[in-house]
């Protein structure tokens, strides 16, 4: 007995277990797909991508805009720019524009660059991040050949990012009347992300900024050591200052805009910008001609969406519209060939 | 465990008996063995450089080393580093615990003890330490050492039995005998010891039937052949010791020569994915080129103007030479459109379909408690492509287990009644069988059942007598009585068993034998006959005698054999019985019966003692010595007196109809190979519903000559061409349109057909000139059968089909002559049977029954294709999707080999971020369930048709693919110019924008699934 046992035994155990694994039987779902089904399947997708499609079209409308080229009107000063030996001359511009309209709301200033590759490989690569949070300035990673000054200092910011700061001033101005010039109160903080300003950006510790920088050189580009480029707000200084963080972002494609001010919202300005006259007065400095490139400034409001174009909204009001042509002909194939099998069936 | 390694280039081999110090000049090989790779040293560099002489690991060692270029390097080391690493360590713990069991069994081997003759005293040695021309005693049952020649054995005449199961998987004992003059050295140690003869032989080699050497001792030379030669690997039976002296040792030996490395089969889609490789590769270099231009056009427009923001410096370099850097990095970027990780997914994925395979229940045959098992993991999905299955008969078709059904004794058939009408039934189905309680020997699983044939033994017919005796005596059965006392019989092939048990249950009764003597019990009354020579059946004679001295002093010569053969030796007096017994025969053969002829002759004593004097001279010939006594047995097994015939069956394994009519609807065509008699053949195939009585034609080749056989198929072939008009035409047949028919008739060829060839027909079809027409011919009938063929033929059919149809062919057997087709074939099945284990070694795939192979092929086979081309087409999807945005993206960023993503998105996309679902799908997937697979066995079509997975489908992928990074690419560029965040932010940084696109990549190649 027990060696018939023992022997069964021995079968039991080259007999494989019988679990849903290993026979091929775990539970499986399999779609069951009827016309209905998927033909409302289609039709609820299309709604939904038409409307939010339309939806973002009409919120896209909704924003007033308004850019100004600057390149061409300031020919002068972009003529000056070409050369490098003129670094130091200083040359500004005033663009006049009339706003027809008020702009409502939160306004905000860009600058925008057409044609810089921001996001070429060795560019975007030329940064050190264990400088930039502060801890360690020496540390100038991948920086060539911005990472050392001709005598050997380390640079700080290092690298072709930080060297190639846009380094233009805009202030817009409002033209009451012929007489009264005032300036449009701009705001310069918040104009950065929470992240980058309070995590990812570090000023070394030191008692003060000069002091934490010593042992460094400023970039070659640069007029303005780190720790001086904001003279009003000693805060707003070295890597924290708010330009030069948004420009360390880098942009994805060569055309861009990058936040450069927001409108403070006070006396005239309560309510956004009103109509009428103003000037923009830019200080031009940074040059765009030499690679054939273009600046502008940009006026714009925004909406719940953000500041987003008309694409998102036209993509979905295209998928839309074609997912419903493709359910309406599908509808049209069914309803054919269920004609046929009635008739099929009635014969 | 070390043994010297010593390699010199033999021409011939020295070996002095019993003289180490001699032997060691030369410098052969000792006893030990290593079938291992690698030692702990060696493994590290060995293991590597076989590694990276794989296509793909090499490839990505390439691109490893040009991601190391400080120039060219775009993405970081670690993106192929990882993987590369990844897969090669795996690799490398798989081969190193393979490896580690190989020196776990070497060991175990070279420790085996054997009892070796050193200093005039017999002592025990490890195998390992067995030197060439030690003297070896070997006992009953003992594993042979090393390559030994036989001196003496306990038996007469230096006679030895082996088994070479392990050589050639033939489990007949095989007979070795040593030369005379050394055979009587006997058991005498002291002589033995100093024995110092000399042989002089061929170097190592191979062959396992050749042996040529001369042996020099006291003077005289004696010639060598293989008859005195024991191969290691074999098994000592039925011979209580041998002495013998090494001649080949350790890797010298035949066996260890034999071990070659076996073929690494590959499948269609293995095949089909390299040259996908290439084009891929051939791909992206233009798509290298394009960029590469493309960077420097800009170079030259732009990035001249640009370079004062990227180098202090200006013209560090011009933009020829940036654009061809730019190629190399493009090429480092877009290698994932071939990743690494596919090639360890498909591994993954096989690995488990395999198991799959292991793990069926329903392919587990409890009666011999045998699992299926796949034996190799690398072919599963061609068992989703077959289109042609070459199907051994015995013991894959049929179980191989012989039962005595009937017989014709001097003309007359028992074992079926014959009722008035003339219709033939089979007894068993009306009758009890015969009730063998009379006989307390008798064997309960014999079913034979004649009464008339027990009532003719009962009578005391002497004709019935003698053929019963013929059947216990004329054998190489061995008895063995349990410990309850009951006979055991040990049988080399079980017709020979199913004939003796039949004589057994019929009263006579096989008892013993010695090598004097074989002891039987006749109907109660034990008679001992003198053996007095044994005629043993080979495939040449395909005949087997004993010649017999009974208690009364007659001599008589018992034979049984095949009957074509043994008819032609028949005294002329047996004319009528003659006729009678052939129209039994064919009756026989024609239900599918294995058929022997049975006859005795009687021997006057003087005659006798003449032949046998002639026949121990011709023993003791060196030369011709095989011609001399194969003359002499002929010359005595003549005049023979017909006593009848035997029909043993084969019975059909269970399944095997239902899975043949199964396999063929799923359009796979099966080809029956067997060595067995054409009209058994026949048989068989209407049996298995093969062959059926609603065929258009049946064509039966049998020429003798080249020019018969050719004529035969063009006959056969216009006939075929004609019915088949006559049924799509109807009457009116153009001359002109004919010509232009006979090209598409071949395809459309409507009717069942079939074509039995025999082997003589087919070794000249296998001529190079009718090659063709046979194989147009064999591939329009949709059975083939091929009797008479030998295990060679097996393999050419194999190929031919193989090589001119571009099909994909599996081979089942289960016999060690159904090795080469195995072998051969794209796929080999091993039935684990009656016939030893040969077969399943040199299979890729393993089970106990052919109804198994239905489901290996209707089920995990289109599962497991099912799966693989879906899994590709997915693979080649997802990774175009994915590394086609970095083309795209070339074309925004000055073709500055900026990737989108991440770095460490890009080295974990594959790994991570979208390899489970995509393996899950893998190996889980089905498409329909289990038994709707083998309910409609059409939907294994579109694998044999290549459907799923080819060029075209390939295209689609790609262009799949393109179109998804297109809209990967552009929608987000779209959606992400000139906007800003809900607080005015600017969002389209290149941060975010790799981190929205990877996002959406996964998302959308994960939904794809």
């Amino acid at each position: 007995m027990t060696k018939m046992k023992k022997a069964s035994q021995i079968c039991q155990s080259k007999l494989p277990d019988n679990t849903a694994l290993k026979q091929q039987q775990l539970p499986a779902y399999r779609l069951q797909l009827s016309a209905t089904g998927v033909l409302s399947g289609f039709f609820a997708t299309g709604a939904f991508c038409l409307g939010v499609g339309i939806i973002l079209i009409l919120s896209a409308k909704s924003i007033k805009e308004i850019e100004i080229k600057y390149t061409k009107i300031c020919a002068n000063c972009a003529e000056l720019r070409e050369d490098a030996i003129n670094f130091d001359k200083e040359c500004t511009c005033s663009i006049p524009f009339y706003l027809s309209e008020t702009m409502q709301g939160n306004v905000y200033l860009y600058y925008k660059l057409y044609g810089f590759y921001q996001n070429l490989y060795r560019y975007i690569l030329s940064r050190s991040n264990s400088q930039l949070v502060g801890t360690d300035l020496k540390d100038v990673g991948n920086c060539a050949p911005f990472s050392k000054s001709h005598n050997g200092t380390p640079i700080a910011p290092c690298g072709a990012i930080a060297n190639s700061i846009f380094n233009d001033t805009i202030i817009l101005s409002y033209n009451l009347n012929s007489s009264i010039h005032m300036e449009v109160p701009m705001l310069r903080s918040g104009i950065t992300w929470w992240t980058d300003k309070y995590v990812k950006f570090r000023n070394p510790t030191a008692i003060n900024l000069s002091s934490a920088f010593t042992g460094t050189a400023k970039p070659p580009f640069w007029s303005k050591s780190v720790y001086e480029l904001d003279l009003e707000d000693t805060e707003n200084n070295g890597f924290l200052n708010d330009d030069f963080i948004v420009w360390m972002r880098t942009a994805a494609f060569p055309t861009f805009k990058k936040l450069y001010r927001r409108l403070n919202r006070v006396q005239y300005f309560i309510e956004g910008l009103p109509a009428g006259n103003y000037s923009f007065n830019i200080t031009y400095n940074f040059p765009v001609t030499r690679f054939k490139g273009e600046k502008s400034v940009v006026l714009s409001t925004l909406t719940w969406s953000g500041g987003s174009s008309l694409f998102l909204g036209l993509a979905y009001t295209v998928t839309g519209a074609v997912t419903w042509l493709a359910a309406f002909s599908m509808m049209a194939i069914h309803l054919m060939l269920k004609e046929k099998r009635t008739l099929f069936i009635e014969r | 465990m070390f043994c010297s390694k010593k390699k010199s280039l033999e021409v011939e081999r020295i070996v002095k008996a019993n003289d180490r110090e001699h032997n060691e000049k030369f410098q052969y090989a000792d006893n030990c063995i290593h079938t291992s790779k690698y030692n702990i040293l060696t493994f590290l560099p060995i293991n590597l450089f076989e590694q990276f002489q794989r296509v793909a690991n090499a490839y990505f060692l390439f691109l490893l080393i040009l991601q190391l270029i400080p120039e060219i390097s775009s993405l970081t080391w670690f993106t192929t580093m990882v993987p590369l690493v990844l897969v090669i360590t795996m690799t490398a713990v798989k081969d190193a615990t393979d490896d580690y069991f190989r020196h776990k069994s070497d060991n175990q081997v070279n420790n085996r003890l054997s009892e070796v003759l050193i200093d005039s005293k017999l002592q025990n040695e490890k195998w390992m330490n067995v030197k060439v021309g030690d003297i070896v005693k070997l006992e009953n049952n003992q594993f042979v050492a090393a390559d030994l020649l036989l001196l003496s054995s306990s038996e007469p005449h230096g006679l030895c039995y082996i088994e070479t199961a392990e050589l050639d998987g033939e489990t007949n004992l095989k007979v070795r005998h040593a030369l005379s003059v050394t055979s009587e050295l006997g058991a005498d140690i002291s002589r033995l010891a100093k024995f110092d003869g000399t042989v002089v032989c061929e170097a190592p080699n191979n062959k396992l039937d050749k042996f040529t050497g001369v042996l020099s001792w006291k003077d005289s030379k004696h010639s060598l052949n293989n008859e005195k030669i024991i191969l290691r690997g074999c098994i000592l039976r039925n011979t209580s010791w041998c002495f013998g002296m090494v001649i080949f040792a350790g890797p010298d030996t035949k066996l260890m020569q034999n071990s070659g490395k076996t073929k690494f089969k590959r499948t269609s889609i293995d095949r089909l994915m390299n040259t996908l490789v290439l084009w891929i590769f051939g791909f992206l270099v233009c798509m290298g080129v394009i960029l590469a231009i493309g960077n420097s056009i800009w170079e030259n427009q732009v990035g001249d103007k640009f370079r004062t923001f990227l180098f202090w410096n200006e013209g560090e370099k011009n933009s020829v030479f940036s654009g061809f850097l730019t190629f190399w990095s493009y090429i480092i970027i877009l290698n994932t459109v071939v990743p690494i990780s596919l090639y360890v997914s498909m591994e993954v994925i096989r690995l488990g379909h395999s198991y799959f395979i292991n793990w069926d229940r329903k392919m587990y045959y409890p009666e011999k408690a045998t699992p299926a098992e796949a034996r190799t993991t690398t072919l599963n999905e061609e068992l989703g492509q077959i289109e042609y299955i070459f199907s051994d008969k015995t013991g894959t078709l049929t179980e191989n287990i012989m039962t005595f059904k009937k017989c014709s004794i001097n003309g007359k058939i028992y074992g079926e009644a014959d009722d008035g009408m003339g219709q033939k039934t089979d007894m068993t189905k009306k009758n009890e069988p015969v009730d063998f309680a009379v006989n307390p020997q008798a064997d309960r699983t014999c079913q034979f059942s004649d009464h008339r044939l027990m009532e003719s033994i009962k009578l005391g017919d002497s004709k019935v007598y003698e053929f019963l005796r013929v059947l216990a005596l004329c054998h190489t059965v061995m008895s063995e009585e349990n410990s309850a006392g009951q006979l055991i019989y040990q049988v080399q092939s079980p017709d020979e068993g199913a004939l003796v048990t039949a004589a057994r249950n019929l009263g006579f009764i096989f008892k013993s034998r010695t090598s004097e003597t074989i002891t039987i019990e006749e109907l109660g009354t034990l008679v001992t006959y003198q053996l007095l020579a044994f005629l043993d059946f080979n495939n040449i004679r395909k005949r087997m005698s004993v010649i017999v001295r009974n208690p009364e002093g007659q001599i008589k010569l018992y034979s049984k054999g095949a009957d074509t053969i043994l008819f032609e030796k028949l005294h002329p007096s047996n004319e009528d019985l003659l006729t009678l017994t052939t129209d039994h025969l064919s009756e026989f053969a024609g239900e599918g019966l294995r058929t022997l002829a049975i006859a005795y002759r009687d021997l006057d004593d003087k005659y006798f003692k003449e032949w046998h004097k002639m026949l121990e001279d011709a023993n003791t010939l060196i030369d011709e010595r095989d011609e001399r006594v194969a003359g002499l047995y002929e010359e005595i097994e003549r005049d023979l007196m017909l006593l009848g015939a035997t029909a043993v069956e084969d019975k059909l394994q269970e399944g095997v109809i239902e899975t043949v009519t199964n396999l063929s609807l799923a359009n796979i065509k099966i080809w029956v190979l067997t060595g067995d008699k054409q009209e058994t053949a026949i048989n068989i195939g209407y049996a298995c519903n093969m062959l059926t009585d609603d065929m258009n034609d049946v064509f039966i080749i049998s020429g003798n000559t080249a020019v018969e056989v050719r004529e035969e198929l063009r006959k056969a072939k216009e006939n075929l061409f004609e019915q088949n008009r006559s049924f799509s035409n109807g009457h009116v047949v153009f001359e002109k349109q004919q010509l232009e028919l006979d090209s598409v008739v071949e395809e459309t060829i409507t009717g069942d057909y079939a074509l039995i060839i025999n082997g003589h027909s087919l070794a000249h079809a296998l001529e190079s000139g009718i090659k063709g027409d046979l194989l147009e011919l064999a591939c329009m009938c949709k059975t083939v059968v091929c009797c008479r063929v030998t295990p060679l033929q097996k393999a050419q059919v194999v190929e031919l089909v193989k090589k001119y149809r571009n099909a994909v062919t599996l081979a089942i057997g289960d016999g060690a002559n159904d090795v080469s087709m195995i072998k051969s074939a794209h796929i080999g099945v091993g039935i684990s049977g009656q016939e030893g284990m040969q077969a399943v070694l040199a299979s890729d795939y393993s089970f106990a029954q052919f109804r198994y192979l239905q489901r290996l092929l209707l089920v995990h086979g289109r599962w497991s294709y099912f799966r693989m081309c879906k899994f590709l087409c997915y693979f080649f999807y997802k990774n175009f999707a994915f590394t086609l945005v970095h083309f795209w993206f070339g074309f925004f960023c000055g073709f500055s080999a900026q990737t989108v993503y991440d770095q460490w998105f890009i080295t974990l996309f594959n790994i991570v971020y979208t390899s489970l679902p995509v393996l899950a799908m893998g190996i889980f997937d089905q498409d329909v369930d289990d038994q709707n697979s083998m309910d409609y066995p059409q939907l294994y079509e579109p694998g044999q048709l290549n459907l799923l997975f080819n060029k075209r489908k390939f295209f689609i992928c790609m262009a799949h693919g393109i179109y998804t990074s297109l809209a990967l690419f552009f929608i987000p560029y779209g959606a992400f110019y000139n906007v800003a965040g809900d607080d005015g932010q600017h969002v389209a940084d290149y941060q975010s924008f790799a981190v929205t696109m990877a996002t959406s990549l996964v998302i959308v190649v994960s939904v794809q699934i």
